[in-house]
């Protein structure tokens, strides 16, 4: 059949027929949007998330096994429906990077009024067209692989099965799985035990399993340093601000154009206050300190400036040191290097459990996984109180097994390079034999 | 090691990477290229690690240091695709591209300092980044071949190799980059409850994942056209731009949870 003088939907299809398929999954979405609205994905929890999930597979394997010798539905594991398919998804994610998004909470009020919000876009990975477009890909990758077994088989398959079907997999689990994600916050404070968490709505829900908060740490970077302007308190150099990091005393460094010596540090120290002078004394409490006692010298003065830099704390203010009536040294609070919980956990069955949490170390408690999420910044590193997060996400296996399959595909990928270069060795060959012959 | 060394560092570097460069052209063997290249790697190699110990983190958290890594990188691509498709002007190109982002870096230099938050301290930090900035590198070089084969156009012969080295990098590429991407997941969900939350930054690196796969799955077709195939792969350069400091400037990443610097 000669391909250049096909009429459109005549067999076999080809790029176009991809393309208006592709826009017609969009535009339904579309038109399901303007008469449905916005999808609500309480609607699809559990069970209702299985059973679309179930529908779906054997829905697609029944259409498999009764219409495959159809070339329309041959045609859906073809590079004529994917390529369209991905060039659809991709424009519908560069939508998804340019406009801001809003959260699924959001009320319809919250959303800028416009073409947009009439399509779904300002919650796009929940509109009805980025939906329909992910099963319209899902459709696609089912027919592939199973199409791909009919095949005979090579070595080569290996890749193709675990990165066709590891998507598919991934995928379905990710849309699926979603609607039955559920984040929670509690807020514990020190020596108390909570056991209910709070939904990014505010509703409170009593969980299955209690934290009591034994203790909440937080370690800090050393103290900075910085010259600031008088005036507009910015950090000088304006254009490239710069600072300098505590690293031990007797250490001399330039800073902004200002020769700056450390004399003495106290990591613990309280501020007091009479008219004339602020003291500072090393005192080990809540709420103490650090100071650092700089001198500091530039060109243009004669006479070094000495004195106690401070960042202060929720007890005491922060101290200054003045250089001239342009400039001052001051140390900024200090950056967080970790903060860590120490916490007992009590479940439903009975059990006690101690643990520590911190950020990037989660503890996994029945389908559950509770994060370290905050603290009270208002009392910096003396806060008594943590907030964790907790998460139930009862897809995340589906969902890893997807990914591992993904991420075996890719070193394969790596490994074995394209199909092309099975062809390689002959192809190249007719390269320089074409070469000599010229 | 601090920041201050490396104006010698990358000047031995480049210089090194240039006489590289020449004496693939004027040499027949292949060695003395590949012993100047990997002398240059080398000493850029050495920069690298001193910062990280002195930093005492993995030089990965800014820009800058991203950009570092790149400049390691690109050379590094140029070199296994010279050895192993014979392209000498791969060479020169990725040499220059080195020295644009080694220039950015000397010109506006980071602060350098040895915090790093808590967020990023995992042990996914270094292999997901340094994955990603491999992938980078390997993906800006075969865009040199894609620009370099739009130039040349139809005066190009054996452009059926061009096209089997380009597909080559390009699986290479996105390998690298689904791992990179992957294990962002991973640790996504052991640092912030979720391994994927359409954080700007994660909508940008599907728009490249994209971008790359319809490069593949349009190659697999025999008719397909070389000179769509190469826009395909600069488009899909310019989204991984995106993904890569882009989003930094975009309004709808201004509460993204991946702008560190």
């Amino acid at each position: 059949m000669n391909n250049s003088s096909r009429k459109i939907w005549e067999n076999p299809w080809g790029y176009p027929e991809g393309f208006i398929v592709a826009a017609g999954v969009v535009l339904t979405g579309i038109l399901l949007q303007a008469t449905t609205g916005k999808l609500n994905p309480d609607l699809y929890a559990y069970p209702v998330n299985v059973f679309v999930g179930a529908l779906f597979v054997i829905g697609l394997l029944t259409i498999y096994f009764i219409f495959n010798k159809s070339r329309s539905v041959r045609w859906f594991s073809t590079v004529y429906s994917t390529l369209p398919a991905i060039v659809v998804l991709l424009v519908l994610c560069i939508i998804l990077g340019f406009i801001p998004q809003f959260p699924i909470t959001a009320e319809e009020s919250q959303l800028p009024l416009d073409f947009f919000s009439s399509l779904g876009w300002y919650q796009m990975t929940t509109s009805w067209s980025f939906v329909l477009c992910c099963f319209y890909l899902l459709i696609i990758l089912g027919f592939t692989t199973l199409y791909r077994t009919t095949r005979r088989q090579s070595w080569r398959d290996i890749g193709f099965y675990l990165n066709h079907l590891g998507l598919f997999i991934a995928l379905l689990g990710g849309v699926l799985g979603s609607s039955d994600l559920v984040r929670l916050t509690m807020t514990v404070s020190k020596g108390n035990t909570e056991w209910r968490g709070t939904t990014h709505k505010g509703e409170i829900v009593e969980m299955p399993l209690a934290i009591q908060l034994d203790s909440f740490i937080i370690e800090e970077y050393e103290p900075k340093l910085v010259v600031i302007d008088n005036e507009t308190g910015r950090i000088l150099p304006e254009a490239r601000p710069e600072s300098y990091m505590y690293e031990g005393i007797g250490k001399k460094t330039q800073l902004a154009g200002i020769s700056l010596e450390v004399t003495d540090y106290l990591p613990y120290a309280a501020v007091f206050r009479d008219s004339v002078h602020s003291n500072i004394v090393p005192m080990k409490m809540d709420g103490s300190t650090a100071a650092l006692k700089v001198k500091a010298t530039h060109e243009g003065i004669t006479q070094p400036v000495e004195g106690w830099i401070s960042n202060g704390s929720y007890l005491f203010p922060h101290s200054i040191l003045q250089i001239d009536e342009n400039r001052s040294l001051a140390m900024p609070p200090q950056e967080v290097k970790k903060y860590s919980s120490h916490i007992t956990l009590y479940t439903e069955e009975g059990k006690t459990e101690k643990a520590v949490i911190e950020v990037n170390k989660p503890l996994s408690v029945n389908n559950w996984m509770i994060y370290q999420y905050s603290y009270d910044d208002s009392k910096g590193k003396y806060s008594d109180t943590s907030v964790f997060e907790l998460v139930y996400d009862p897809w995340l296996k589906i969902v890893y097994i997807g990914i591992v399959m993904l991420l075996s595909g890719a070193i394969f990928l790596f490994v074995a390079g394209p199909e092309t270069n099975n062809l390689k060795i002959e192809k190249i060959a007719e390269i320089e034999s074409d070469k000599i012959k010229k | 090691m601090t920041w201050d060394s490396f104006l010698y560092f990358s000047m031995g570097s480049l210089l090194l990477w240039g006489i590289s460069d020449i004496s693939a052209y004027i040499s027949r063997e292949k060695i003395t290229p590949l012993i100047f290249r990997a002398g240059g790697l080398i000493l850029f190699g050495l920069f690298i690690a001193g910062l990280w110990i002195s930093l005492e983190r993995p030089p990965l958290r800014t820009m800058g240091e991203t950009r570092l890594w790149y400049s390691f990188f690109l050379p590094l691509a140029g070199l296994l695709t010279y050895m192993r498709w014979d392209y000498k002007w791969i060479l020169p190109f990725t040499t220059l591209l080195s020295a644009v982002f080694i220039i950015i870096n000397i010109a506006n230099p980071d602060i350098h300092n040895k915090a790093l938050m808590p967020a990023l301290q995992s042990p996914w930090f270094a292999p997901h980044v340094i994955i990603y900035m491999f992938s980078y590198a390997l993906l800006g070089a075969v865009t040199l071949v894609a620009i370099y084969y739009l130039v040349k156009g139809e005066k190009l012969k054996n452009t059926s190799k061009i096209m089997i080295m380009a597909d080559n990098m390009v699986y290479a590429g996105i390998a690298c980059v689904t791992l990179g991407m992957l294990m962002g997941a991973l640790w996504a969900k052991e640092a912030w409850g979720h391994y994927w939350s359409w954080d700007p930054k994660e909508t940008w690196a599907a728009a490249t994942w994209l971008g790359y796969l319809i490069y593949i799955h349009y190659r697999l077709k025999k008719r397909s056209s070389n000179k769509t195939s190469m826009i395909i792969l600069i488009i899909a350069f310019i989204l991984l731009q995106i993904c890569w400091y882009g989003v930094n400037y975009l309004p709808s990443a201004q509460q993204s949870i991946h702008t560190y610097t």
